[in-house]
């Protein structure tokens, strides 16, 4: 039955003008950061020519070529940015079309006529956003290994295997927002109300708790200062300890240490920033199961 | 064969205000039922305990023998369901759609019998088409496929003739007399199109404000209210007794 589900989701999905779109989207954003990144390589290798070049007349011996002291896959660093932005909305729209234009069209109720339990329901649902989820992403990871390839001509197996677990971080991202797009159908009557819902926690998560927790204070968007201000003060002790838990803060910070272009860590200290993720993607699992047992599928959700 | 659908001590309520007040009713097999109400006097929220959609507040409903809410999975297995408005998903075709609800009701051989069921229903034309292309009449032709394509021995019709025209209201007529006289099937429909009821029911019940004032066969009702012309006058009677 969860195969049936999930399986039915795919081909619906597949089918959606809106959803087609926004994969399109992250598709292009994908390719624009290799773009920007070759233009930037580019720019780069030119200046390092005609400063070899006026150095040389000058007498002057040339420092180090500045493109061999970068990581090749910092090329990829805006990834790190468009998958919570373009990434992360691609994902609620494809959890909240999933339930909510099966409650809005009455089908629903056809479908709880049946043998199916309401486990297996959600559970085809999420079955279903995860692989929907992963073939983008593998998409992804496809056009970015073109662009690397492109702009360096090879790519080594350890740069590959980075990318691959970077795209399987951004998976597990990428299902958190899914799982928030499902939930908020399930809580709320109004379709309208249930995006707009899921929409404030994209923005909470995004943008308002990465305030909270380093926006206050200043000199942390210094690289490379990591905790400029001590904590001995209260405030700043919440705001440090909260840091931990912000799941957008932690995506970034592992994925910088996956790509290799932060401050390297052990793989144990980038494992304790995916747990937040992963705990949280659990939860939601289970709350979205919950939920479901008591949902009322009788009642359409205002298609408004 | 016993009863196809039993309601004892029935009663439902949402938040305070109770929709259904302790019904009592039995539904042969075989039975064309016609199940009257004005708007809101809990038809629907019958059909959706009958579905196991919702649980009753108190009391049971039986359908095929099997207890609504200890054995749903019985339940499931030998009901089909035609709402109100049906629209199923529209980017897929009817066939594909049709299969997908009999995976669910756990039919061996699904693309074969949504062949069989749209061959029977003489719309196999409509097979490889959208649904989001339909007319209402094509949409409501399909919804009775997906209803019967597990071949179940209830089935529930909710307002079936709703934005129908004459010619589709004829059609879906036909169809559920055939339905009942080919395949034995039991049917349990809300409605207000009275003209269809003393056509197609074999019986017919009459809820009011969530309680069950009446219950019989057209014959009996008929005979019951010689004075009254047709089925119209009787069921506005009835609602003016009890108001």
């Amino acid at each position: 039955m969860i195969l049936t589900i999930a399986s039915n989701q795919i081909l619906a999905l597949r089918r959606q003008t809106v959803f087609l779109a926004l994969l399109g989207t992250l598709l292009a954003m994908t390719a624009l950061a290799g773009v920007l990144g070759w233009s930037s390589h580019q720019t780069i290798v030119r200046v390092y020519d005609q400063a070899v070049k006026i150095l040389a007349t000058t007498g002057k011996p040339a420092p180090p070529n500045p493109i061999t002291l970068k990581p090749t896959l910092s090329l990829l660093l805006n990834m790190v940015v468009y998958i919570p932005l373009v990434g992360a909305l691609l994902a609620l729209l494809l959890g909240h079309l999933s339930i909510a234009d099966d409650e809005t069209s009455g089908i629903g109720r056809l479908v709880f006529s049946r043998q199916i339990t309401r486990t297996s329901y959600v559970l085809g649902k999420i079955a279903c956003a995860a692989v929907v989820l992963m073939a983008i992403l593998v998409a992804s990871l496809l056009v970015s290994a073109v662009s690397l390839l492109i702009v360096n001509r090879t790519i080594s197996v350890s740069d590959f295997g980075r990318l691959t677990i970077f795209y399987s971080l951004s998976w597990l991202y990428l299902m958190l927002f899914a799982l928030v797009g499902m939930v908020m159908v399930l809580v709320t009557r109004r379709r309208s109300l249930a995006l707009l819902s899921a929409i404030g926690v994209w923005l909470v998560i995004t943008f308002v708790i990465p305030q909270f927790t380093s926006g206050l204070r200043p000199t942390s968007s210094l690289n490379p200062i990591t905790s400029p201000v001590g904590t001995s003060q209260k405030f700043f002790k919440v705001t440090a300890y909260a840091r931990d838990y912000s799941v957008a803060e932690q995506y970034k910070e592992a994925s910088g240490r996956i790509l290799n272009t932060a401050t390297s860590e052990s793989i144990g200290q980038t494992l304790q920033r995916v747990l937040p993720i992963a705990g949280l993607v659990i939860i939601l699992a289970l709350l979205a199961i919950r939920i479901i047992r008591k949902h009322d599928f009788s009642r359409s959700v205002n298609n408004e | 064969m016993g009863p196809a659908i039993e309601f004892r001590g029935l009663s439902h309520r949402y938040d305070t205000d109770y929709v259904l007040r302790d019904i009592d009713l039995t539904i042969e097999a075989g039975e064309i039922f016609g199940f009257l109400g004005h708007n809101g006097a809990g038809k629907t929220t019958a059909i959706n305990i009958l579905t196991t959609l919702i649980e009753p507040t108190s009391g049971t409903a039986m359908v095929c023998g099997y207890d609504v809410v200890n054995e749903r999975s019985q339940v499931t297995k030998c009901i089909g369901y035609l709402p109100a408005e049906v629209r199923m998903y529209g980017h897929l075709t009817a066939a594909e759609n049709l299969e997908f609800f009999a995976k669910l009701s756990g039919v061996s051989d699904p693309a074969s019998a949504v062949i069989e069921t749209l061959n029977y229903l003489d719309c196999a034309d409509l097979a490889d088409r959208r649904v989001s292309s339909f007319s209402t009449g094509m949409r409501q032709r399909i919804g009775i496929a997906q209803a019967i394509v597990h071949r179940p021995k209830v089935l529930f019709l909710d307002e079936p003739t709703s934005g129908l025209d004459p010619l589709g209201v004829r059609q879906l007529r036909e169809t559920i007399l055939r339905l009942n006289k080919e395949l034995g099937l039991t049917v349990f429909m809300n409605t207000h199109l009275l003209s269809e009821v003393s056509r197609v029911c074999t019986t017919i019940g009459v809820l009011n404000h969530g309680e069950l004032i009446y219950k019989d066969s057209i014959e009996a009702t008929t005979l019951r209210f010689p004075n009254e012309e047709s089925l119209e006058d009787i069921y506005v009677r009835m609602e003016g007794a009890s108001s």
